[in-house]
């Protein structure tokens, strides 16, 4: 068991999250820097669209807060990471970036922290290592899925538009996380209670940036701290034009397909690989196992609407359709948000 | 005009979260085409073992199949709408007070009150709902339906819908292309690979939207069919799926993934041209003899067979956490 910073997700938790546009907010610097981050690794509970509570861990902002995903860092090539974390828990955790492409190996790792202590991650960020990347705890096969675990944004050196040097363009600061994780509470409470791990999931919750869509009518629906589909940090907002970047990682279990409506999706890279042409798609394969696409949502005006129209509400939502519920029912409490044309 | 759905979220007879309504169209024309779709809830299908389950979907009520009170059978998958790019197309629903359904033209994307999605909208029930929309791109897409969509889609409440390219000038009448100016196809495919849990056939249609544990969220398929068909084996002869062609056409083969759970298709060692994906065109053509997808992809393959002879074609379904195969569903292209 457990006991040591024991939290409630909620408000708090995102409240660091909530600053500015929501959107991952960019400015190119001529000379590298050191970005300096420190993440607590705390516990807690987060409830659940069906009122079950469910433990978690976060790489979370403070000792009194907890953070499912983490506050993401986004820097440039050449810039020198510094990431500091103190494990606020009684067992042994670790973060690791993960590699830029599949099989490769991790980034950078803080090696293992033990119960109350602390380590410091360095790592010069060399050319070539733009992209988007998952950091999380690998101490273990499963601590990933309780909640530890967030992006980290590398942009090429001096650009505010590119995904990589040379890439299609977005719009300057219109870029954000897609971070996908499903949770079968079975797990999480054997890792509480201390019991023996199960190994055959069936995920019950399924979460966009650590939260589920609530519908209209619902308790907290459009609550920003609350509602996938009105947090600023998720749901795509822009004009005809706002080309946005987003990069999606998939933390979780399940595979998923990703489906805009409105807009194909420009798809650039698929599990850190640049892909060889641009396929424009409205669903796309979302691997498990630390999958991530790059895609740009384009924010044209939606093509086939008669008369033509550019303002609108559409959904983003994973079309393998079992993560659209929460507890086994209730559709539309889970991994999906809003596309709003504005 | 921006909306966030019809002020529902309370219960409607049994249903929760769902969002009643059957306003007129905005900016209603008179189309070039009309589909008019009732739907059924008491349709059936039976697998190569003497099993069935109960199965849902949509009418077409000018072809004189089932009326708006959802009683009776019907074809599965729903009938197909198939247009001409630049159309402006109606898709007319009508739907009996007792269930709640929308027609989302998947890859189609319209005005936010002709998607179909019923929280961004509305869920049409006790009269009719027009769909208006104009499609830009030809290829292969699907339509379904989008109201507790785990259970509706599931229970097969899905049909093709295939955009037609404008001609190209200079063709002769009657050439058939993937897209304006694309490849040229003589015989033509549409593969939807499903998979069928008897599980979720049993569940009204509003099952789980109130809350409580009704399972959607653990589809355990135990059959996998395609286009409609027990791919156990009834697809290998089925002619609405198998193809027997004659050596030197091109076939054009629509694979959509109309399951919930991702899926590889294997062409039996013929090497396939894909030349579009989701409606859209691909820069280049991709040549493969398999292709991996998930729920909702369409592909659109080129297939020149270059001798006679007969090519199995299987679709594994892939369990989407741990990868596993739990079915495969077959079917044949022959060459004669």
């Amino acid at each position: 068991m457990e006991r040591r910073g024991f939290l409630k997700a909620g408000t708090a938790g995102f409240a660091s999250l909530m600053a500015g546009t929501g959107l991952l907010s960019w400015s190119p610097r001529s000379q590298a820097a050191t970005i300096s981050k420190t993440y607590y690794v705390t516990a807690g509970t987060q409830t659940m669209p069906d009122g079950v509570s469910v433990y978690v861990k976060g790489f979370s902002d403070s000792a009194a807060d907890l953070n499912v995903p983490a506050t993401p860092i986004i820097c440039q090539e050449g810039d020198t990471l510094s990431i500091t974390v103190i494990n606020r828990l009684s067992v042994t955790h670790n973060l690791v970036i993960g590699g830029l492409k599949a099989g490769d190996p991790p980034l950078a790792s803080t090696g293992d922290i033990a119960a109350g202590g602390s380590k410091t991650l360095t790592y010069t960020i060399p050319t070539g290592k733009a992209g988007s990347y998952l950091f999380y705890d690998n101490k273990t096969s499963y601590n990933v899925l309780l909640g530890l675990h967030g992006g980290l944004a590398i942009m090429p050196a001096g650009k505010t538009d590119e995904l990589y040097s040379g890439s299609p363009k977005f719009k300057e600061n219109k870029q954000l996380f897609w971070i996908f994780n499903d949770i079968d509470p079975v797990l999480n409470r054997a890792v509480q209670q201390g019991t023996a791990i199960p190994t055959n999931l069936t995920p019950r919750y399924f979460t966009i940036n650590g939260q589920t869509s609530l519908p209209p009518g619902a308790v907290g629906f459009d609550d920003p701290t609350r509602d996938a589909m009105a947090n600023p940090m998720t749901k795509l907002e822009g004009l005809v034009g706002d080309r946005t970047l987003v990069r999606m990682l998939n933390a979780g279990m399940c595979s998923h397909a990703v489906h805009t409506h409105a807009n194909h999706m420009e798809w650039l890279t698929d599990r850190g690989t640049v892909r060889p042409q641009v396929w424009k798609k409205d669903t796309l394969y979302l691997r498990n196992h630390l999958g991530k696409i790059d895609a740009i949502f384009p924010f044209e005006a939606p093509p086939d609407a008669y008369p033509p129209v550019t303002h609108g509400h559409f959904p983003m939502h994973l079309h393998d359709e079992m993560s659209q519920t929460a507890g086994g029912g209730m559709y539309m409490f889970g991994a999906m948000t809003e596309i709003i044309y504005k | 005009m921006g909306m966030k759905g019809g002020g529902g979220g309370g219960g409607m007879g049994s249903a929760c979260y769902v969002y009643p309504g059957t306003p007129a169209t905005p900016g209603r024309v008179t189309p070039d085409v009309t589909f008019r779709r009732g739907i059924y809830m008491n349709g059936s299908m039976t697998f190569d073992d003497g099993n069935s389950v109960p199965i849902w979907g949509f009418t077409d009520l000018d072809a004189g199949q089932g009326q708006m009170d959802g009683m009776g059978g019907g074809s599965f998958p729903s009938p197909a709408i198939r247009v001409t790019e630049g159309q402006i197309v109606h898709t007319e629903l009508t739907v009996g007070m007792m269930w709640m359904h929308t027609i989302h033209h998947h890859g189609i994307e319209p005005s936010t009150e002709n998607d179909g999605v019923g929280h961004l909208s509305w869920d049409v029930t006790g009269g009719t709902y027009t769909y208006q929309w104009q499609p830009k791109h030809a290829g292969t897409y699907f339509y379904h339906c989008h109201t507790n969509t785990p259970l509706h889609a599931e229970m097969g409440m899905y049909g093709g819908l295939i955009v037609d390219p404008k001609p190209t000038p200079g063709d002769p009448a009657g050439t058939k292309r993937a897209f304006y100016n694309g490849p040229i196809y003589d015989a033509e495919a549409i593969w939807v690979a499903d998979e069928i849990d008897p599980a979720f056939h049993s569940l009204p249609w509003y099952a789980g939207t109130c809350g409580g544990d009704v399972g959607l969220n653990n589809l355990n398929p135990q059959y996998f069919i395609i286009t409609g068909v027990d791919g156990a084996n009834s697809a290998l002869t089925h002619p609405g799926v198998a193809v027997t062609m004659p050596l030197g056409q091109t076939l054009l083969a629509r694979y959509i993934c109309a399951g919930f759970h991702p899926q590889k298709i294997d062409f039996g060692g013929l090497t396939v041209s894909v030349v579009a994906s989701d409606g859209r065109p691909l820069p280049a053509a991709w040549q493969t003899q398999a292709i991996e997808a998930h729920s909702a992809e369409r592909y659109d393959c080129i297939i020149k067979p270059t001798s006679r002879g007969t090519w199995t074609v299987t679709v594994q379904f892939l369990h989407w956490r741990t990868g596993a195969v739990m079915g495969t569903a077959r079917t044949r292209i022959n060459v004669i």
